[in-house]
């Protein structure tokens, strides 16, 4: 138990948590009410993984407190037409008023029943931030939980902004919603696309930093030298989108290149499913008696189960083997004396085609730097070699290789992640000291421990919650509007679920509807916190469009923007520094969360609420309340619902369920139950302890961070390379679309393959475009991408000048950054005004050249194009998200996007002024 | 002894700007006033680039140029290392500010105010900083955290409340700060590892913010600090905010001082030069005189805190803008005497004194350290020339409008032909010589844009003309006088407010990142030409 020292009276406890790389600990210094100044909490120094530092974003907090912007009384909508074009002539409203109204809908809604005449929930929900809102809106997920059936499939960038397949297949493979090195011991780094130092928070850059120190060679396989390729002892600038095959070309290379004892061999028949035999079909041969696989014991030299005691498995040769065979819906074959390969066989055949000169031509990446890459990669393997932590001896494995958004997202994301994480199980690296780790679990429950998440699943490997592919099991008739559980069995069905569906799909619902699938019908009551699709999302005026058509939005707005434009009333909440919360800290969290501490930490009001606005769990209060949901609503408060469960074994401190209870009530009972639960009830502190000591932990042990010890002790395997368990539930849930209909998913459906192959994207892209909008491809040379910013993402910042004045230090803010070569060839200088086509829609903006960016490719940094937002439409800052299409051509089978598109460069004056 | 110095690990630094804020939320700065940032220098061509970032501000210097210009003694060094500004001193000239060579002073006349509707924030009210205004301001290495935590007994740059704010909130631990003469220090052991460089170390500041970019090579006889010049890259992509931008504190306001102090004291060593020949024309004098007082008034309105500017008289062991007062000072009284008593001799007195001036505005440009264009050996005696060219040809022109004679036609034409040819010497010396020393490119531009040759040219033609007596001379000498003035107003003003591109930043070596090598520097935006 740490007790930190006490704190001044002008200086309040809280935490930064505006990226999904928090939390981190801070102070707020506050003068005469005012707060004045953030700054590190000390205090944290020796439990926080960055020492108690926070990153600029949280600098912004005072200016986002202070702006005179803010929206400062609720307000109500008096213009019924909804759109760009319309003035909402919003006029103030006092909370009682906004509140009546509010409740009147919901009560509406709730007599109609939950959901509607298409089964959709009557009530939704839009949070932005990659699930960061949720500690900043207090006990409103209480009020969610209370209300029932809400959906949440309106995204905001969910799926097209993120690590989508990494996301699902890592939480599949081995726990890993998302996946970071092993950063304090690794040697080497392949990173492919990935922005840490932009995007990982204080905690990643500080640890590859110290990485750095010790010499880690890090190499940055990207199309534009980001922050992170800077960072990196090498830069290969890779074609944009043909990451597959530049891992499949490493895969070549350790697989038909180097001795096969150079892999770790024990760890590939023991950890994996390389002994598997595969059946003529595609599926495993099996022990009739048993149903488990059968492996090649080169002992017994016979088929025998998967987890015969004593057995050496063979992961080559071909052998004679009988058994069953099991297919789709239970479909089942009977082989007797079959030639049989192991799994690894049949990737050791499948990966010959792609060899380092073939990725060559397709990555624009020579083979020699593909092939030495590889090498230094098994170089800094250490293989065999061992490591004691906290007692507990496990392989060393130095060397992670990590991928960044639109290469682990959208189609090839399933590609990539499956070849990186094959590439660590080649070598015995993952889940183990130096290696490729998971960082936590978001589908898979408990979602606060990785450890309890591994359970004992079919086949020797982990349980997985797919949403059902067989027969009588499928859910037919999706409960939300993109049809997760529908079309996507990894999404789950978790509360993190919806999100993790294809948002993108609920969207394009609204424009144009899908055969066979429910009616799309726009939400009784949509609420939005923290997020502006009409932005952060694709397609951005298709999304205007459907937003106006939403007949009751309520926004929680900071201050006006376009999304907010169509809303039809607006709630002034506590913003960060006003508002008061408990969370969870520590243990492993993303994006390199790594703690030896777990604990709670307080977020204390350094203010006075602006003008009117209130505190989140008293909005929840009353919502609750003025929707007759008062004790079910304290009672998910009580269950945990706000963040800790205010009960255990040896601790009781619920909240009345009758009773309205004031806000510092709510967090007064969090506090004494986050003390119980961290002293086995010994102890029961409550807010004061937390406001004087800001956070509150015991220690969390360092072996945790890896999954290794979980699964030998549970004697499990590691699904790969062999991907026979997608194989089935891609052929069932093709079978269930087409018994419903249903045949546009089709495409999507080929990406349940056993052993993937490679796919020309770019191509794909191409393709797609052509055909949907009939222009020719040549017309769009240049491939535009997007990369993060550590000033802006996830910030909701863009309307703070301070964030803006010190990111203008970093290039390719403010601007489209391009190649000098290519500029010269368009006859385009610095500072040049262009505009940015794509077949789609257009931006404007100023030129910035850099040589760090290939000459076929564009880069826009961060989202833009705003036109109501309060300072940030006065930037005239171009965003790519207007030039994206959604499309249906263009998502994979996890429903995600990739981000990038194609766009053409013209010279042009600009509107209305001109650049900022 | 003590010298507190930071340093940067520019394998560490990812150019995140968490110190840019923390420093602006520490020192409560104005919008766009950053005391520290960081830099984002990308060197090299595609696909072979590197790219670094780098934090920059008050170099805290040990020789600082800043200190040295600075007329009020505003700017002081303290026993440790720590350069201050006094706000209470401090007129707010903004010399400083062209002498610093790392762009790390600024000015601000303005209240803090980021957001329209003229009101302030709660915080910018609470934190507004009035002794502030119209002053040079600049990172202060947090001297308040430095002082308060060692009477503590917190050792700085180790414990965080006695560190720099920038230092204490860095992120990735990049910046560092410590006793540089303590080597036993966390700056000193990581020196004595590290390969390192100090940012223009060629100006001869002894810097205190040193930047390390690789691992010493144990088997190498090299000393870890690198000198090597960085490469000059006169159009470098992308780094426009890094390159050398044009200065903006000194308008046309400070070069109508140079132009009419130049004039004016040129006019008075002309007439009275011309006292030898003929009666002293007091007209002349007078002129002078309100020439150069009207260019001191035109300084008046720029400097920010014009009450105070008697405290421009308190550095004479070292500002040449003390030393430009001083002379200026008894040029008026020894004018205005020798007016009233019309005494030659006073008016002597007075010519000698205005050289002085003008010799001190000549050296002020040079000690101007941040603005190559000015500090350029070979400016003072251009700008001395100059006067003379643009005095002597005012009473020239003077002396034709009246229709007398101040000398004897051809001698007054030789003069004038000798200053000029003098004059355009000067320029070629000044301009070689910052061809061969190198400059920002678009001060190479504004200065070759001039057109001088022909200017000079035609002045000369028609000195040379006047000068054989030939019909029409008197107008013609007088025609050549003026075009003298005004060419000399043309480069002055053009090498004030246009020419005057500050130093902008470079970096000798590019950082190994991690198992990487570091490789050649960058010089944005410089050449030789």
């Amino acid at each position: 138990m740490n007790k930190q020292t006490k704190t001044s009276l002008d200086s309040v406890a809280s935490y930064c948590y505006q990226c999904v790389a928090g939390p981190d600990l801070m102070r707020v210094d506050v003068q005469e009410g005012v707060p004045v100044q953030i700054r590190p909490n000390v205090d944290a120094a020796l439990v926080h993984p960055a020492h108690g530092k926070v990153c600029v974003k949280a600098f912004g907090l005072i200016q986002k407190t202070n702006n005179p912007n803010r929206i400062q009384t609720p307000m109500i909508r008096t213009n019924p037409r909804k759109g760009r074009g319309e003035d909402p002539g919003f006029r103030p409203a006092t909370w009682d008023e906004a509140l009546e109204l509010i409740c009147g809908k919901l009560n509406e809604a709730r007599n109609k029943g939950q959901n509607d005449e298409s089964g959709f929930p009557r009530v939704a929900a839009s949070f932005g931030g990659g699930g960061t809102p949720t500690v900043y809106m207090g006990a409103f997920p209480a009020f969610l939980k209370a209300w029932g059936s809400v959906d949440m499939s309106f995204g905001s960038g969910q799926g097209v902004k993120c690590h989508h397949s990494e996301h699902l297949y890592g939480e599949f493979w081995h726990r890993a919603f998302t996946v970071a090195p092993d950063t304090p011991l690794v040697e080497m780094i392949i990173s492919v696309g990935t922005n840490t130092e932009a995007s990982s928070g204080v905690c990643g850059v500080r640890r590859h930093a110290d990485a750095r120190a010790r010499g880690v060679k890090r190499v940055q396989v990207e199309p534009h030298l980001s922050i992170t390729g800077a960072c990196s002892a090498e830069w290969i600038p890779i074609r944009p989108k043909t990451d597959p095959a530049f891992l499949f070309a490493l895969i070549h290379v350790l697989l038909h290149e180097v001795q096969r004892d150079r892999l770790d061999v024990p760890f590939l028949k023991a950890r994996s499913s390389s002994p598997y035999l595969i059946a003529p079909n595609g599926f495993y041969l099996r022990d009739p008696a048993t149903k488990k696989p059968l492996i090649w014991d080169l002992t017994s030299d016979s088929a025998v189960p998967h987890d015969t005691e004593g057995a050496d498995p063979a992961i080559e040769g071909e052998f004679t083997a009988t058994g069953i065979e099991i297919g789709p819906d239970d479909k089942t074959w009977q082989h007797k004396a079959i030639p049989a390969r192991p799994a690894f066989a049949h990737l050791v055949e499948h990966i010959r085609q792609y060899s380092p000169e073939w990725a060559a031509g397709i990555c624009d990446v020579k083979a020699d730097v593909i092939r030495k890459t590889a090498l230094d990669y098994l170089d800094h393997a250490h293989v065999g070699e061992t490591i004691e932590i906290d007692g507990r001896e496990m392989p060393f494995r130095p060397v992670a290789i990590t991928m960044g958004k639109t290469v682990s997202n959208g189609w090839g994301g399933y590609e990539c992640a499956w070849a990186r994480t094959l590439m660590a199980v080649l070598i015995g690296g993952l889940e183990v000291p130096g290696g490729t780790l998971g960082t936590t679990v978001r589908l898979n429950r408990p979602a606060d421990n990785r450890w309890s998440s591994v359970v004992p699943g079919p086949d020797g490997f982990m349980n997985y919650p797919m949403n059902p592919t067989r027969k009588g099991e499928w859910t037919e008739v999706p409960s939300t509007r993109h049809a997760h559980q529908t079309l996507v069995p990894l999404a789950a069905n978790s509360p993190w679920s919806q999100a993790l569906g294809p948002t993108h799909l609920a969207w394009m619902a609204q424009k144009q509807g899908f055969e066979n699938l429910p009616k799309p019908t726009q939400p009784d009551v949509w609420f939005v916190y923290r997020t502006n699709p009409v932005i952060s999302f694709w397609d951005t005026g298709a999304i205007a469009d459907a937003i106006a058509n939403f007949p009751f939005t309520v926004c929680f707005a900071y201050t006006h923007d376009e999304t907010n434009h169509m809303a039809d009333v607006l709630l002034p909440e506590c913003t960060d520094l006003e508002g008061l919360q408990l969370i969870r800290i520590g243990g492993s969290k993303y994006i390199e969360q790594f703690w030896e501490h777990q604990g709670f930490a307080l977020r204390d009001p350094a203010a006075k609420p602006m003008g009117e606005a209130r505190d989140f769990t008293w909005i929840s209060t009353q919502l609750a309340k003025g929707t007759g949901l008062l004790e079910e609503f304290n009672t998910a408060i009580n269950k945990g619902a706000a963040g800790i469960r205010l009960f255990g074994d040896n601790f009781d401190f619920s909240l009345e369920p009758e009773r309205e209870h004031s806000v510092e009530d709510v967090w007064d009972a969090s506090c004494r139950a986050a003390s119980a639960e961290l002293t086995d009830g010994a102890e029961s502190q409550g807010l004061d302890y937390f406001r004087e000591h800001g956070f509150r932990t015991k220690p969390f042990p360092k072996e945790r961070w890896y999954l290794y010890p979980a699964i030998v002790e549970k004697g499990l395997r590691f699904e790969l390379p062999y991907q026979e368990r997608l194989l089935r539930i891609g052929q069932e849930l093709g079978a269930r679309l087409h018994e419903s209909g249903i045949t546009w998913w089709d495409r999507q459906l080929e990406e349940y393959e056993a052993l993937p192959h490679f796919q020309n994207l770019p191509g794909l892209w191409e393709d797609a475009l052509e055909k949907r909008y009939d222009v020719k491809i040549g017309d769009y040379p240049f491939w535009l991408l997007t990369s993060r910013s550590m000033q802006y993402s996830w910030g909701g910042n863009v309307g703070i000048q301070m964030i803006h004045e010190v990111a203008a230090n970093i290039a390719g803010h403010g601007g489209v950054m391009m190649n000098p070569a290519a500029a010269r060839q368009l006859g385009v200088a610095e500072g040049d005004w262009v505009k940015i086509s794509s077949p789609t829609g257009e931006t404007e903006g100023t030129v910035i050249l850099r040589q760090g960016i290939r000459p076929d490719t564009l880069l826009m940094i961060g989202q833009f194009d705003h036109w109501k937002t309060p300072f940030a439409k006065d930037l005239k800052t171009p965003s790519m998200n207007s030039l994206t299409p959604m499309m249906l051509e263009l998502t994979d089978a996890t429903g995600s996007g990739a981000d990038l598109v194609r766009v053409k460069v013209e010279k042009t004056t600009p509107k209305n002024g001109g650049q900022a | 002894m003590t010298r507190w110095v930071f340093l940067a690990d520019l394998n560490r630094c990812v150019g995140c700007q968490t110190c840019t804020a923390s420093c602006k939320h520490t020192n409560a700065t104005g919008p766009w006033v950053q005391w520290r940032k960081v830099l984002d220098f990308e060197a090299g061509e595609f696909p072979d680039v590197s790219r670094a970032f780098v934090p920059v501000g008050c170099m805290h210097c040990a020789e600082p140029s800043c200190m040295e210009v600075c007329p009020t003694t505003a700017t002081r060094k303290r026993d440790d290392g720590i350069v201050t500004i006094d706000y209470d001193i401090c007129i707010g000239c903004t010399y400083c500010i062209q002498a610093c060579p790392y762009q790390a002073r600024f000015k601000v006349d303005r209240q803090n105010q980021v957001y329209g509707g003229g009101k302030q924030m709660g915080h910018e009210q609470k934190r507004e900083n009035w002794s502030r205004r119209g002053v040079a301001q600049k990172c202060t290495m947090c001297s308040d955290r430095i002082d308060a935590g060692l009477a503590e007994g917190l050792t700085p740059g180790i414990d965080e409340m006695a560190t720099p704010a920038c230092v204490a909130s860095c992120i990735s631990g990049a910046l560092q700060m410590g006793d540089l003469d303590d080597p036993n220090s966390n700056v000193s052991r990581l020196l004595a590892k590290r390969r390192h460089f100090r940012m223009h170390q060629e100006l001869e500041n002894d810097p205190g913010f040193y930047y390390l970019y690789e691992d010493a090579d144990e088997n190498s006889t090299a000393d870890n600090p690198s000198t090597d010049p960085p490469e000059m890259a006169a159009e470098p992509a992308g780094m426009a905010t890094i390159s050398p931008r044009l200065q903006t504190q000194w308008d046309w306001r400070a070069a109508g001082n140079f132009a009419f102090g130049g004039t004016g004291t040129g006019l008075m060593a002309a007439a009275m030069l011309a006292g030898f020949f003929a009666p002293v024309m007091w007209l002349a004098a007078l002129l002078a005189m309100g020439f150069v007082a009207m260019g001191l008034f035109f300084v008046w309105l720029e400097i920010g805190r014009p009450l105070r500017f008697l405290n421009v008289y308190l550095n004479p062991q070292t500002s040449w803008m003390t030393r430009e007062a001083f002379a200026v000072s008894p040029f008026f009284g020894l004018g205005a005497l020798a007016w009233l008593l019309d005494s030659h001799a006073l008016g002597l007195a007075a010519a000698l004194c205005g050289l002085g001036f003008v010799y001190a505005q000549g050296q002020v440009l040079r000690f101007a350290k941040a603005i190559p264009a000015w500090r350029q050996k070979g400016i003072v005696g251009l700008i001395v020339s100059t006067a003379l060219c643009e005095g002597f040809g005012l009473l020239a022109a003077l002396s034709a409008v009246a229709g007398r004679e101040t000398m004897p036609g051809h001698q007054a034409a030789l003069a004038l032909a000798a200053l000029i040819a003098w004059r355009f010497l000067a320029w070629r010396s000044y301009r070689t010589a910052l061809g061969a020393a190198g400059a920002p490119v678009q001060a190479f531009r504004v200065l070759d844009g001039l057109r001088l040759e022909l200017w000079h040219g035609a002045a000369l033609a028609l000195a040379l003309y006047a000068a054989l007596g030939l019909p029409g001379h008197q107008a013609v000498l007088g025609l050549a006088g003026l075009v003298a003035m005004l060419a000399g107003w043309h480069f002055k003003l053009a090498l004030i407010t246009r020419a005057a591109l500050n130093q902008g930043y470079a970096i000798n070596r590019m950082p190994a990142r991690g198992a990487g090598q570091s490789s050649p520097g960058v010089k944005p935006g410089w050449t030789r030409a």
